[in-house]
This record gives structure tokens, sequence and C-alpha cells, in this order.
């Protein structure tokens, strides 16, 4: 069963929004909204899954006049799709995890970085920041504390890469989306120079979720490991796509296909892509494992983004690698050779598959080298994912069969 | 801290990045975007290496030690990474079987190479990927070949980190990520200054200089032709390098004999022109010293700072000498005066030149002094014209420069170092000023690799404040400091390229710091071997003042020896 | 705090995109001037950003997503049916420069694709029915 935690606001109206979360917030002390968002072990909800408070404890301790919070609202994963639910559906608490962050870390400037195709939603948060300023939920003396806070819209213009949050900030900056030498992490020396912290859209409205409430609601949902909830958007070969919310631990991905999307189409499970396209496949074999980051990892893959795909055994799978191959080549920064050149080897190899029908060992070979070299050497996480879903396509289905 | 590297340890006493502190142990990492002088960028994963306790590789040029790190540098886990991308950046190179590396400008000096070579690759399993970026030939100076560019992005942080030119970029994105100008509007059509900084950071051959070597041996072979050759004073100290001697070896006189086999009516050096130049360039800073012209007056020798000059800082223009290079110098007097006097037609006498430089060869072109010179080779080129006649330069006898245009002296020799034209000036300023002989001839201040040198030199009373600068990354310093105010000379010199012209774009690759010093040292050995020290003192150029031009700055030196500059931007 | 009050380039880009369709050599030449950014680098910039074009487009710039969930949904077939009924191939702009035409990647409706957007305005479930009536629907 859908578990309805973040959605909870989901059909107010901004003027009946109550903006607890941030309420609660500025009455505590800033380490005293960190320490609740440690304790909670949100963790960064865009696919690299790093704990959020930690983030913003470190950014808090890192002592400079400007600190920036930025949005990571440049969702472009293929089969992923919360994100623009949430900017669409709860605007306002979006910004109010953005603001909720800015006063804990210290900052006094929010950025909300989102994706230039993303129209319906940039109206919408546009609107929304307007009307925050116009209730002093923005600007000067928020709700008359101390605190002021200001938060500016930068639209992407179509670079999957910049989601990586070094491109982010180099995109922000108005240069080429590629990644930066890390370190310095971007809390330490980010946003033109100083410390900031990004975090993706689903983290910050989470965090503006667990600030609502007086106790920790993160604390009785989910596993040890994998704490509170998480948006899955499911699309492909089901009858009901769409974004659900997910308790971790309590449903396995079979159940969240079967019971929240309605089930597979056509002849039965081919296999799923449990967290975008970066994400190692789960067969029939696999796929009764519960949705926590844990269990997940154990057998090979990743949460991701939460953007399921589901295909059926009746397509050709040849022809999704070809697909989500061609994604990598065109979508690659193309500043680190093993990514370009890599991704670019690879598709002429796939091309050729497809059009055979069939791989060969060699090529697999190959393909398996380029990931070893990618995932060990790329410049940036969008590079090392980049031949996951491609080679455990072609391990699960072909190795055995080919020669 | 306490570093180890494959299991030995080590002890460093700053925090160096990992490729450095490798180096002192030793070992050689491969690199390919990594580039002494400029920033690091990260991009070819070449260097990365094995740290304990994490899970990816990390490039060495880019991670700095820590205390306690274990490194492996060459780990079985490194060498398969390695020799992946090594494969990739092969294919990518568009290597094939109708084998490019025989015909290519770098076969003698690329990187590639090396590096295939240092990760033993066996095979290589990708087949070619060809890049559709079209070649760009519509410069006079550089030729650049896309489909050999692996896009470590050497020459776009070379001509925007040291030399501020910033013509260069890399644009899309992808598999279609490559290096172009603006718009691709081509190097020829932009604000290049053509002083081939990029090519000799190119690790291979993606990037050279526009060939002549065709013209040049036709032209020798036309016995209707009269054709002399000039040779810049960086050349004799660097071709030595292209036949595998030591950095820094002296071969004028190999040179000339070497020229004498080409088939060269007459061997001559631009360093007769350069003493030329400094008994204009002298007297016009003199004149406007006395007469209140503009000031400081900025030297014209080096064809890239003036382009960039035209294009970057028009409002300077008047500061720049009147004088032609000595490369044009030469080419006007070769076909008025010596033509005369041997009593060869004008049209028939052709002029060579041999240059440390690509930007001449867009010099030689420019409408205000076009016809003084009709091809420019570069060092390498004529390197390769060497090797092509079996010409085994280092072992060759001696043989001396003709007569007039080769007589020469120790100040002009200078000319192809930072700070030598500032020096050869003030040598021959001095006596003007005062009457009275220079004793000390070194003037050690304006000498050194330093980007940016200051002095003030005293004569008799009089204070000069001079300034040497080289690499135009360091001109637009300059530049900017006088604009604000900061700053104030009576007279500069600037050289495009790190170093003068034994660091230009036209001399044997590698030109590392180390090169560049020993190619310097050789400049001033050469000045001191010179009875003869000073322009003024050539008894060559007291003949062709005496025979030809009456006296410097006369209306006869105008015609032939001066010229204009236009605004460019 | 300067540059967080000044507008970002990647918005002023966007401004002169959607005024005039496309990003001009004077638009680039007089950024380049304002921010004092070399004018070879800004190509670069601009070059890397694909809703950045540097050639004048349609009227109407179509992008049809064919990632995973859409290309599942069949989205050739609607690429297919556009290129016909206007006469273009993908990345061209038709005679009367009413439409351009892109493939692009995932546009963040993989529920309700196949999907596509036009200018502002996305189409979601779409048929190859549905997009000729759409396209012949503007003016």
């Amino acid at each position: 069963m859908e578990k309805i935690f973040l959605k909870s606001d989901l059909g107010k109206s901004f003027e009946d929004y109550e903006f607890s979360g941030l309420k609660n917030s500025l009455k505590m002390e800033q380490t005293q909204v960190i320490d609740k968002i440690k304790d909670s072990v949100l963790k960064g909800r865009g696919g690299a899954g790093f704990p959020a408070g930690i983030k913003w404890e470190t950014a808090y301790h890192v002592e400079d006049d400007i600190k920036f919070v930025v949005c990571n609202a440049d969702e472009g994963e293929p089969g992923t799709f919360k994100d623009r639910f949430l900017m669409e559906n709860l605007p306002y608490k979006v910004i109010e995890g953005i603001v909720i962050c800015g006063y804990a870390i210290g900052s006094k400037y929010g950025y909300i970085y989102i994706r230039g195709e993303y129209t319906q939603a940039i109206k919408i948060i546009r609107k929304t920041i307007q009307k925050m300023y116009e209730r002093n939920i923005l600007g000067n003396n928020i709700l008359g504390t101390d605190f002021s806070f200001d938060i500016k819209l930068v639209r992407g213009a179509g670079a999957y890469v910049c989601g990586d949050e070094t491109s982010l900030i180099n995109s922000i900056e108005g240069e080429r989306g590629m990644s930066r030498i890390k370190p310095p992490l971007p809390v330490f020396e980010g946003l033109y120079g100083k410390p900031t912290v990004v975090n993706n859209v689903e983290t910050l409205s989470a965090a503006a979720e667990i600030m609502k409430y007086d106790y920790n609601p993160y604390l009785q949902l989910g596993t040890e490991k994998s704490k509170g909830t998480k948006l899955v958007s499911i699309s492909g070969d089901v009858y009901k796509p769409g974004v659900y919310e997910v308790e971790f631990g309590k449903m396995t991905v079979k159940e969240i296909v079967n019971e929240l999307a309605g089930g597979v189409k056509g002849s039965g499970l081919g296999f799923v892509i449990p967290g975008g396209i970066s994400t190692e496949v789960l067969t029939e074999n696999e796929w009764d494992v519960p949705y926590t980051y844990e269990d997940l990892f154990k057998i090979g893959t990743n949460i991701g983004s939460g953007g399921m795909i589901v295909v059926s055994k009746d397509r050709n799978y040849l022809e999704i690698i070809k697909n989500v191959s061609d994604f990598f080549r065109d979508e690659t920064c193309g500043t680190c050779f093993p990514c370009r050149e890599g991704n670019k080897n690879i598709n002429k190899m796939v091309s050729e598959i497809y059009e055979r029908g069939y791989p060969m060992k060699k090529e697999i070979e190959i393909i398996s080298d380029i990931k070893n070299a990618v995932s060990l050497a790329a410049r940036c996480g969008f590079g090392e994912a980049s031949v996951n879903l491609i080679l455990s396509i072609l391990e699960n289905f072909y190795a055995k069969k080919v020669k | 801290m306490k570093v180890k590297i494959n299991n030995k340890e080590y002890e460093f006493q700053e925090e160096l990045s990992i490729l450095d502190a490798v180096k002192k142990a030793h070992i050689i990492i491969p690199t390919l975007c990594y580039s002494e002088k400029l920033k690091p960028f990260g991009s070819c994963r070449l260097c990365s290496v094995e740290i304990k306790g994490e899970r990816t590789l990390k490039p060495a040029c880019v991670t700095k030690i820590s205390n306690g790190m274990e490194i492996y540098t060459h780990s079985e886990k490194v060498r398969k990474v390695r020799s992946t991308i090594m494969e990739l950046i092969i294919a990518s190179h568009g290597i094939s079987c109708n084998l490019n590396c025989l015909t290519c400008s770098k076969s003698a000096s690329c990187e590639i190479k090396v590096i295939a070579e240092e990760i033993g690759i066996m095979e290589v399993r990708v087949p070619p990927i060809s890049s559709r970026v079209p070649e760009d030939r519509s410069s006079y100076s550089i030729v650049r070949e896309p489909q050999k560019c692996i896009v470590c992005d050497r020459c776009v942080r070379k001509c925007a980190e040291v030399q501020s030119v910033n013509i260069l970029t890399i644009a899309n994105r992808g598999p279609d990520t490559y290096v172009t100008t603006f718009l691709d509007k081509g190097m020829g059509n932009v604000d290049c200054v053509n002083c081939g900084q990029c090519v000799i950071e190119c690790p291979t051959g993606a990037l050279h200089e526009v060939y002549q070597t065709d013209q040049v041996w036709n032209v020798i072979s036309d016995n209707s032709k009269y054709v002399i050759v000039q040779t810049a004073p960086a050349v004799r100290v660097a071709i030595a390098e292209e036949f595998g001697a030591e950095p820094g070896r002296i071969v004028t006189k190999q040179l000339v004999t070497g020229l004498r086999l080409l088939g060269f009516d007459k061997v001559f050096d631009t360093n007769f022109s350069a003493d030329l130049t400094i008994m204009e360039e002298a007297s016009e800073f003199l004149e406007r010293f006395k007469n209140g012209g503009k000031l400081p007056l900025f030297t014209s020798c080096s064809p890239g700072w003036i382009k960039f000059i035209e294009h970057n800082y028009p409002e300077f223009l008047d500061n720049l000498s009147t004088c032609k290079s000595p490369q044009q110098m030469f080419g006007a007097i070769a076909k008025t005066y010596y033509a005369d006097k041997i009593g060869i037609p004008r049209e028939d006498m052709i002029v060579v030149s041999i240059m440390p430089c690509t930007a001449k060869k867009y010099e030689r072109v420019r409408p205000e002094m076009k016809g003084d010179v009709d091809y420019v080779l570069t060092t390498r080129e004529l390197a390769k014209m060497f090797k092509l006649a079996g010409i085994d330069l280092l072992n060759l006898p001696s043989e001396e420069y003709d007569e007039p245009l080769g007589i020469t002296t120790g100040a002009a020799a200078i000319f192809g170092a930072t700070g030598g034209v500032m020096e050869a000036a003030l040598r021959t300023a001095y006596e003007v000023i005062t009457g009275k002989t220079l004793e000390r001839l070194d003037f050690e201040s304006v000498r050194g690799i330093e980007g940016i040198k200051e002095a003030v030199i005293e004569i008799d009373g009089l204070k000069l404040n001079v300034a040497v600068v080289n690499g135009l990354g360091n001109a637009r310093k300059m530049l900017d400091m006088i604009k604000n105010g900061e700053k104030d000379y009576h007279f500069i010199e600037f050289m495009a390229c790190p170093g003068g012209c034994i660091g230009g774009g036209g001399q044997p690759i590698p030109t590392t710091k180390e090169i560049l010093s020993k190619r310097m040292k050789a400049i001033y050995e050469i000045d001191k071997s010179f009875e003869i020290r000073k322009s003024h003192e050539n008894p060559a150029i007291q003949a062709l003042y005496k025979e030809f031009l009456g006296e410097p700055l006369s209306e006869k030196s105008h015609e032939l020896l001066h010229t204009t500059y236009i605004a460019r931007s | 705090m300067e540059k967080y009050y000044e507008k970002e380039l990647l918005e002023e880009l966007h401004d002169i995109q959607e005024t005039y369709g496309f990003i001009s050599e004077e638009d680039i030449l007089r950024i380049s001037e304002k921010r004092d950014i070399p004018k070879a680098h800004l190509y670069g910039v601009i070059s890397f950003y694909s809703m950045f074009h540097l050639k004048p487009t349609g009227k109407y710039i179509i992008k049809v997503c064919d990632s995973v969930s859409c290309s599942l949904n069949h989205s050739a077939d609607i690429v297919k049916v556009i290129k016909e009924h206007l006469g273009i191939g993908e990345n061209e702009t038709t005679r009367d420069k009413k439409f351009s035409l892109e493939v692009v990647e995932c546009l963040g409706h993989c529920d309700e694709g196949p999907v596509m957007i036009i200018n502002d305005t996305y189409y979601t479930h779409l048929t190859t029915n549905k997009v000729v009536q759409i396209l012949d629907n503007l003016d």
C-alpha cells in the first residue's frame, strides 16, 4: 500500500498551507534543525544517496559570510518524474525545504535550478516564490524573525549532465555544464567559490515534511538503514504508471509493480529498471526484493533516482540497450576521455548488435572493460554509472548464450 | 608527511599532487591532458592511480597526497583501466591501417606514441571513429586537423591562460565535443595572433604550421630565380634538437653549410637586419624622447605581439615603434640595395626566411609590407627539409655566412631571447647619447626567463625606465597596468612567446622551461663570442647607410624599413 | 554579493532564445562585451546546451521525447508522422518557418507517453492521429 507522508499535503492550496516545518525550524537553534535532519538519516534522493544532515552540518561549520543553498531540480534521468510531480503539486513545500536548509546552515541565498523543459513547473515555482515573498516567507526578516533569505530561479537549458551537483554549479555560473574536480567538495567551495549545499527537490521537501512534526517521523518509518519514504516514478509496461510513495522496507519491488502500478502488461516480466537508466536491472528472479537502499545494493543495483521502468518480456531488449546507449553517448559532458569515448564506442557496438540481433562474446567483453574503466576512472558520478544498465542487460540475458 | 608509493615509504614536506610526489620517487605515470605550465584539467584520466581504501581510482594530477596515503601507481587494476582508456583514445584519434602516423606533423614528437609504449598497449579492439569536423585551413600560419584532436584542452588552456588570446574553445557536448574558434569561423578569421603556442602544446598532430616547404623546394630548383635565405637568431640554438642533440647546442655554421647544400644561392642572416632594426629603433626612441613623442615606446619585432595589440589594445598603437621587424627589413633591403648591388633584377630575387615563429608566416602577407619576403619556414620545417635531403646537420663542416647581409654582431644575436632587443638597443643608445664607449655591455637586469622584468638604466645622469615582457598574458597585464596609471616607462620590449623567440611557435617540440633556459644560455654564448657586440659598429650596416640609406630615419629608411598598423577591434 | 543579484548568463540566453527564436552573432558579441567573457568561450558555453539555437528556428519548436519509457510507447511512430506531415527531418525547420522538429531526451512525463512539447505546452498520450490534429490547429 502507498504510504502517504510526503504527499500528505497534496491538494492543499497555497493559502491553506501553513509552513509549519519552517515555523518550527525558526523556533529552534540552527544546530537543532541539523540534528533532527541528521537523526532522520535522510539520504539524498537525487540518486547518490548522501545523507543530507551531514552535508548541512558540514556547511554549517564552514565559516563564511556567504553560503548558498541550491535546490537541484534538473530532473532528467529517464523514467524519473517525481521532482516534477512535487514542483507542480507541492511547490510551497519544495521552497519551504530550501528556506529551512538556508536557516540551518546560515545562508541567505538560495537557488532553484529547474530543467528548462519543465515549463509548467517553472511557471508554478515562479509564482510560488512570488507569493512567498508577499507573505514574508521569503525576503527580509522572515515571519518576523532575524532570518532573511532570498531565492532565485535559474532554468537549465537541455543538458542532462547538469544534474551532477558540480556541473549544476558551473551551469549557474554561466559555464559549460561539466563536472568540477573534487576535492574541494561544494560544501567547502561551491557556487562562486562559496560553501554550497546542493540538495535534490525530494530531499528538501522531505526535510520540510520532517520539520513539520514535533517528533521525528522518520524514526518510525522505513528500516534502520533506509529511513522514511521514497517517491517512486513508475512507467513502462504497467497498467497504472505514476508517482507512488513507498515506505522503505514495507514493499518489495514486485509488490510495488503489481499492487501500486497495476501489474505488468503483456505476457510477463522481462525486467525492472529500479532507479533510472543508470542502475542495473532486476530480473524475474530478483524483483521480489524489499525496496530499501541496502537490499537493492546487496543484489548489485541501486535505488537511484527512484525512476522505475518496467519492461515486459515481449520487448526487444537490444532496442532498449540502443536507446539507453544513445542517451549516454549524447548526454556525457564530453570532458573526460573514458566517459566520452567509452560511450561513443559502446554506442557503435550496440548499434551493430541491434542490427545483427544478438551480441558477440567479444563485444560483451569490450563493453565490460569499458564499464570497468568508466566506473573506476570517470570524472563524475554520471560517467561512473553510465554503462551499468547496458552491461547488466547483456550479462543477464545474452552472456551465457553467445559465442 | 609520510606516503607509501607502491609499498615503499617516502616522506614529503609539502602538500604535493600525487603526480609530483611520484615523480620525485622516479616513477613515471602517463599523462596527456596535463602540462606543467597549465592548470590541471583532469580529463584524460590516464594518470589515475589506486589509493588504498578508495572505491574509485584517483587522477594523480589533481589529487593531493595526504599523510598515511598508500598509492599504487601501476597495480593490475590501474594498468587495465589505463589500457582500456588508451584503446579508446587511439580509436578516437582516427589512427587506422592506412597509418597516418608516418605522414603526421608530429611523427617524431607524438605524445600518444610515447604513452602507448608506456602503457604497453598490445591490441586496439575498437575501430577508429572519424571526426566529422572539417580541417581549418583559414589561417596563414596554423592548420588544425580535428581528426587528430583528442580534446585534451591543452591548446585552449595555453591560448587562454598563458597567452590570454582566448580564441579557442571547446564547443558542443557529448560525442560532438570538439575544439574550435568563435562560431567555427576558423583561426584565420578570428583574433588569433598566430603565435603558435597551441602548436607547441598539442600532444598530437592536430595543430601544425602551414607548410611552405614544397614551394621552397620548387623555387630552389628554379634556375631563373636568385634565391637567398635568412636565418633568425633563435633557429641556430634550437634546430639541433630536431636531430637528437642536447638542447642548447649551437650549430650556426653547420646551419649555413646545410642551407648551401639545399641549394640556396646565398645564405644570409636575419641578425644583419636585427642590427639595422636597432639603428632605426634606437634612433626612433631618442627622437621621441627628445621631442616629446609618444612614450613608452613599444618594440615591434614580434608579429604575434603586433596582432595582439591591434586586436586588443588599439589605443596603444601609437606607442608601437614604426620599425618593421628584422625579417621584413631584411627582405626590403635584399630586394633593393642588395639586388641592385649584385645586378639581379629585383623581381627575380626570392627571399626565404627560416624563423622560430609561425606568426612570421602571417607577417609576410600583411598588405603593409607584402613582397619583402616570399616564403617563411619554421625551424621544424627546415629540419624536415634537411632530413629529406639527407643532410646530417650535426656533423656538417663549418661555413660562414655570405657577405654583406651575413655580417652581424653580438647585439643582434641576443634578439632571440627575451630582453635581447632591449639590451641591444641600450648598448647603442648609450653610445649615441653619451658619445662615450660603453664599458660593461651586459645588462643583466633585462635578462632571464621571467615574464615581466623592469630596470632603471642610468645614462649620463639620465634615468631610463625600461621593461621587458614576454608571453602575451604578461603583455596584457603590463598594458592594463599602464592603462590604469600604475606603471610608467620610457621603453618596453614585448615578445609574444614565453622566453622570446627561443620559445617561438615554430621551434622544436617539446619546448619546456628547462629547454628554454638552455637555448637562452646558448644565445648569450653566441653574443660573447663576437668581437663586435654593438649594432652601430657593424661595418656592413655602416656601409649600408653610407651607400644607400643615408642615415637612420631618413626618407629612404622610412620608405623601406618602417610600417603602419591598424586597429582591428 | 553582486553576482547573486545579477541575471545569470543562462537566464539571459533563455530570454533571447524565447524572444527571437535563436541567439545571433550580434547577441553573443554584445554579451561578450558586457560580461567580459571571451567570445570563443561564450560560444563554447552556448553550444553546450541543446535548448539554445544559433540559427533561426520555427515559430513552434516541437520536441518529441524518445527516451526509454516513451520509446516503449512508440514515440518513433510519432516522430515519423510529424516528419511526414511537415516534410522536415530532425533539427530542421519548415520552409514557412512555422515548425522546427527536435527529438529530445526524457521530458519527465514518462507515465503519460508518448509526449511532446511545443514551445511551452505539453501534449501527452499522443497518437498518430492526435499529433496531426494538434499541428493543424496551431496558427
